[in-house]
């Protein structure tokens, strides 16, 4: 079973990425709500993806990709950010963080899936953006 | 009571005003995410209902496709199958059947298919059958059952194909199922289908009139048809019955 964190400090955004994933297949899902939350779970759980917010307290999302990276256990693992849109060079510092793909906020279920499937069938953990 | 300097309440006004901008940011975030989320679930329905009316008429027409199929073999009944299918689905709607899903129909429609594997030889046989040729022939309701056993989307279509040839009275075959032992379905089709072979021209015989094959479909009530379905037939307007009839030739 593919193993998942979904980190973000709204409750409201981890609990509908859950329940979006969990219709269509077995996930076994872990929540972060800040970037320390996420490393220390990342490390315990290995997923072999992350959903991870930009705007978190204590630790932001493109640090914690960054040192998601950096950490042998969790390096490869599948990051996706969650970006707002209105979020200016947040891609950039995201991918030069090591971030893989984007979803951006207000995000569309129907993607989040796509993206989901696309991982699945394009050799889960690693695979790169397009 | 804490007693407050105008400068500290103007700093905890300006702090809730900050609060209060900041909640109504995130319940606007919250918004939008949301009519993301109906916007993708319409989107989602309109395609699912697009495909499940797309596989409803593919059902249809495959059925129809090896109803022909079964037809194209016989030349003398024409469009037999379309006409008693018509003919059993205006009694099952008297009797109260529902009529939404289309498994009845589709029963109706390959009622023969087992014909498929009788050979020519028998089947067009001008004069009497033997007994193992009639035997064989009995066997087309058992047949068509198998032929159309794996098909899922068929669903209670089978009975028909195999029980539309059993009477109320336990005299028919190939079962010899008696009253309510028959599926409501294949006697609700017997009636269609005597119905059709009485109005329809034979070799060895011209066809009766509507009215006098009502006549006889009621005479054989509790004998060859279940009295409740010959009931709803009698029910049904003889116009109704004569439009199908001249409509489906």
């Amino acid at each position: 079973m593919q193993s998942v964190l979904v980190v973000d400090d709204d409750p409201f955004i981890r609990k509908l990425v859950a329940t979006t994933l969990e219709d269509v297949g077995e996930f076994e899902l872990h929540e972060a709500a800040d970037g320390l939350e996420a490393l220390e779970i990342a490390q315990r759980e290995r997923p072999t993806l992350v959903f991870l917010d930009v705007d978190m307290p204590r630790l932001d999302g493109i640090d914690a990709c960054r040192r998601l990276r950096e950490d042998p256990t969790t390096g490869r693992t599948t990051i996706v950010m969650l970006t707002a849109a209105h979020g200016d060079d947040v891609e950039r510092r995201a991918e030069d963080a090591g971030a893989d793909l984007f979803l951006t906020k207000p995000f569309s279920p129907l993607d989040l899936l796509r993206l989901v499937d696309r991982l699945g069938s394009a050799g889960g953990p690693g695979a790169r953006r397009s | 009571m804490a007693v407050h300097s105008e400068a500290e309440l103007a700093e905890e006004i300006e702090r809730l005003r900050a609060e209060l901008a900041r909640r109504e940011r995130e319940a606007a975030d919250k918004e939008l995410q949301l009519e993301r989320y109906a916007a993708d679930l319409r989107e989602t329905f309109k395609q699912e209902r697009a495909r499940s009316q797309e596989l409803s008429r593919s059902y249809m027409a495959t059925v129809r496709a090896l109803s022909n199929a079964v037809e194209a073999r016989d030349a003398y009944t024409g469009k037999h199958a379309e006409r008693v299918a018509a003919y059993g689905m205006a009694v099952a709607r008297a009797l109260g059947l529902s009529a939404e899903s289309p498994e009845i129909e589709f029963g109706f429609l390959l009622h023969d298919i087992g014909k498929l594997a009788i050979p020519d030889a028998i089947l067009y046989k001008p004069s009497a059958l033997t007994e193992e040729e009639r035997a064989l022939m009995a066997r087309h309701p058992v047949l068509g059952a198998d032929i159309v056993r794996g098909i899922d989307f068929l669903g209670g279509a089978g009975q028909v194909v195999r029980h539309h040839h059993e009477r109320w009275d336990g005299q028919g075959y190939p079962d010899g199922l008696r009253g309510e032992e028959i599926p409501i379905t294949a006697r609700v089709f017997a009636v269609a289908d005597v119905l059709d072979a009485l109005t329809t021209d034979r070799p060895y015989r011209p066809a009766s009139t509507m009215p006098i094959a009502r006549e006889i479909i009621i005479r054989e009530s509790g004998s060859h048809f279940d009295p409740r379905v010959v009931e709803a037939f009698a029910s049904i307007p003889l116009e109704t019955l004569e439009r199908i009839g001249a409509e489906i030739r």
